[in-house]
This record gives structure tokens, sequence and C-alpha cells, in this order.
């Protein structure tokens, strides 16, 4: 199996403050990674630097072996990203939104407009589909969040805490789609919630303080530490 | 897919937020009432209209002026609305150069000022038709040199935009600069009898000026040239605004770019 996300050392100063420490991690192919850390780990950052929103102080990460700050188009073209609350432009509908950002990845013609129909029937936006975004609630944006980073049916996923913001029968409806359409892909996924993490992933990260302290399956990670929420409290010092 | 398509599709999306959004309708709005003002206004307090169509045809620039006053409007978010409307997320993990994004934005922009532009000088040539049966060939100089202020105040927009922290910020700095620095410090120097073709306040002059400058304006009314003498300065030529105007053009887009293309989002 090849590396579909390969971290080499990345560092990250916000400038003096260190969030990523010379963190280096593969995840293969298929793999489904879900990346843990109390508020302040990295997490984020760590993902924002796969989506060439930041850019790194030191080291490398490649997606699909494209470096993501040299052939940031390359790497872009691989994945399908949530990160945050995403923020849509208010003067567009949802359809038109998807429409904006298929085309931009080479979408087009009426396999672009079936697959805008299949991903907001997916979560389930079809009463929403043409009004505009502007009224939209949190929860709605999230949803057509998912929405996009799926439209092109990508290899990888970078999910940051996409369930943020939904309903209980929303968290429920996410992971539910996460889960069937995560079984074809790499995904990495930074959560704070446990029970979705142990649903979703079949290895999990723990960083703390920019370090990453821990890079296992779930099995291990269980078989040492009993529960996943035993190891998270181990590893980020609450027990 | 080539970055050329993609600067397409970006420009057909931002324009239609152009299209879609107030801004645009209410400067024309703006550009037009103040064209109507001139028309309404100019028999009722004098004697009819002026009697030459160069006086008349030069009033009327204040409708393209308040079109150009839409290139703030409209480029005002254009890069800092991305990081503090935290849209940037969305659009920036897509598979596109930025450069081809601020270019996509910049242009829509020009499209939607140029139509307002057009638009003005439409009425300007119907009104000059109907008062005086004629148009002055100038009036097509100081289209082109509205365009090309249009295009540099646009400029101007984006480097701000690109240095703000939020979209407003970029607005207010814009119109600041443009129309209360610049235009103060271009009566200074005029005063003063310096040169001030280098700024963009006394640039945007030129679209009027082209029809003859202030003395030709006060002859129109039958005022003489004693106005015009007033101040012993010299007027930017059409040639040093415009050259100037290129100047902003190039370096506002340029430095925003360069800038944006810097921005994280964190």
């Amino acid at each position: 199996m090849s590396a579909s996300i390969r971290i080499e050392n990345l560092t990250k100063y916000y400038g003096d403050f260190l969030a990523l420490d010379k963190l280096s991690l593969n995840v293969e192919t298929n793999e489904n990674i879900g990346l843990l850390g109390p508020n302040g780990a990295g997490k984020s950052t760590c993902l924002k630097i796969l989506c060439g929103l930041l850019k790194p102080s030191s080291g490398a990460a490649y997606i699909n072996e494209h470096n993501v700050v040299e052939q940031s188009e390359q790497a872009l073209s691989c994945i399908g990203a949530i990160i945050e609350v995403p923020e849509f432009y208010g003067y567009l509908t949802p359809r038109e939104s998807l429409s904006y950002l298929g085309r931009l990845r080479g979408m087009g013609g009426k396999h672009m407009k079936g697959r805008i129909d299949e991903v907001i029937s997916l979560v389930k936006m079809e009463r929403w589909a043409n009004v505009k975004i502007e009224k939209f609630s949190r929860g709605m944006k999230q949803r057509l969040g998912l929405a996009q980073s799926i439209l092109h049916d990508p290899p990888i996923l970078i999910l940051d805490e996409p369930a943020l913001g939904l309903d209980p029968r929303g968290i429920v409806e996410f992971r539910e789609i996460i889960e069937s359409v995560g079984r074809n892909k790499t995904v990495f996924f930074a959560s704070h919630q446990l029970d979705e993490v142990t649903r979703i992933c079949n290895r999990v990260a723990f960083i703390v303080e920019g370090k990453l302290l821990l890079y296992d399956t779930l099995e291990e990670v269980n078989r040492q530490y009993e529960t996943l929420e035993q190891a998270y409290l181990k590893l980020t010092g609450a027990l | 897919m080539s970055e050329f398509n993609k600067l397409g599709i970006v420009i057909n999306y931002e324009f239609l937020k152009h299209i879609r959004r107030a801004r645009l309708w209410v400067i024309l709005g703006i550009a037009l009432l103040a064209d109507a003002l001139v028309l309404i206004l100019i028999p009722v307090l004098q004697d009819g209209y002026p009697d030459s169509v160069l006086t008349m045809a030069a009033l009327m620039t204040v409708g393209p002026t308040f079109a150009v006053l839409g290139a703030v409007f409209f480029a005002g978010d254009a890069i800092a609305g991305e990081y503090e409307n935290k849209t940037g997320f969305m659009l920036f993990t897509n598979p596109i150069k930025k450069i081809t994004l601020w270019t996509g934005k910049y242009l829509a922009g020009y499209i939607a000022v140029t139509l307002l532009i057009i638009f003005t000088y439409i009425i300007t040539v119907v009104s000059l038709l109907v008062i005086y049966g004629e148009v002055p060939f100038d009036t097509l100089k100081s289209w082109g040199l509205a365009q090309l202020y249009g295009a540099a105040v646009l400029s101007v927009t984006f480097f701000f935009s690109s240095i703000s922290k939020g979209s407003m910020g970029a607005t207010i700095i814009t119109l600041v600069f443009i129309w209360v620095i610049s235009g103060i410090v271009q009566s200074v120097l005029a005063f003063t009898g310096n040169p001030y073709w280098y700024l963009i306040s006394a640039q945007g002059d030129s679209i009027s000026m082209v029809y003859g400058g202030l003395d030709a304006f006060m002859g129109g009314f039958g005022g003489g040239e004693g106005f015009g003498n007033m101040f012993d300065y010299e007027i930017p030529t059409i040639a040093e605004s415009a050259w100037g105007m290129v100047i902003y053009l190039v370096l506002g887009f340029g430095l925003s770019i360069w800038i944006a293309g810097r921005r994280q989002l964190a």
C-alpha cells in the first residue's frame, strides 16, 4: 500500500507559539484515521497545512506524493475537505455553490448536475437546494460543506470536526454518510467525538502540544488502554 | 482544465455576485440621480443650458465619476472578505491558483464598473443630442479615461483589500485615500504651484478636463476666463493623467496579488 498522506517533520510557528513540533505521520490508502487531541493541540493546523491554507515553518507534507506547498493544485485536486464551519457565498444557492466548486474541479454537463442532485440528496438538503445560503443555519452550512467535499468523489477526505454545530440527528446522519462514503477512501478526520472516531476510523493519532504521542490501530489502542476514552484521558494528562 | 478556463468560471460567478447584490443598483441609482440633477437644476437655476456643448458635456461627467465610485464597493471585499467571512476555507481548498482567483475577481468587478460607466455615457450622449443636436468627439476620450480611472481605482481598492482584515475597512480606507487625502494634497500642491499629476484624484479630473479645462468651462457659462486665472498652476495634461492611472492600475493590482499570495488563513 502507498501513502495517501505523508507528513515529514512538519513544524508550524504562529509568531513565537509552536503549534506543530516536527510531526511525522503516514496515512496509507483507504485508511480512516482519527486525529485526536485537546483544543490547541495542533490538529486543525495540521489539516490546514494539508489543505494549502497554511504554509509550514519547516518540514513537508504530501498528498498522493504531491508536495502541498510546491504542487498545491495537484495535491488539492486529490482531496475533499471541510475545515472549520464551512462558509459559502450568501448570494448563491447550494446548487449554484456546488456547481461553482464542481466547475473549478473540472466537472460539468449532465454528469455534474446528476452528481449535485446525488450529494444534495445524500445530505438531505433537497428542500433547500434553491434557497440562498445567506439564510442558512450553521448546521445547514455544515451539511452543504459535506456535500461539496464529496461532490467530485475525491480519493482523500480531510475533515476537521465535520459534525460541529449539528443537532443529534444530524450527527448520526453525518456519521453514517462518512462511514459509508469513507469505505473506499482515505479519511483523515479530526474530532472530539470519540464515539464518532470509534465508528469511522481504524487507526487513531494522538497529538498533544503539537507532538505526535501515539499512532496506532484502534484495536491496539483499546488493548493497551482498555478504551479510547481512557487512552485520550491518559495521553492528554487528565489521568 | 486550464487556468484560463478557471478564470472564466471565477469571472462568471463573481459577476453574478455583483448583479445580485444591492450595491450595483444603488451606485447606478446615485449616478443616474447625479446626471438628472445636472439636467434639471442648470436650466432652473440659470437661463437655460450652457451655450457650449463642451461645458454641458463636462458637467455631465458627474455620472461616470459616481459610476467609478462603484469600483470601491465592488472590490473592497474581494480579498479581505475571503478571510473575514472565512469563505476562503471553502474556496482555497480547490485546485485553483490564487492569481487566477484574484484576477477573476478583478475582471468581474471591472465588467460591473464598465457597465455602470457605459450606462452613464449613454445618458450623456442622449442628453447632449436632445439639447444640442450634437455630441463632441471628446466624449469618446472622456469615456476612455473614465474606463482607465475605473481600472486604477479598482486596483487601489484591491491593494487596500489585500492588506485589510475586513471589507469595510478596505472600502473606507480606499474612499478616504482617493477622495479625501489625495484631494486635499492635490489642492495644497495646486495652490503652492507644485506638480500633482501623480495624484489619483487629479487623474480622475481628466474625465472632465478633456473637454477643455476650467477656462473653457467658465467660458461656457458666459463667465469669461477670470476664474481660470485665479490660481497660477499647471493642470496635468491628459497624457500625464493617463500614465498616472496606468501606474496605479499596474502597481495596485501587482502589489495586491503579491500580498494576498502571502496571506494565510489560520
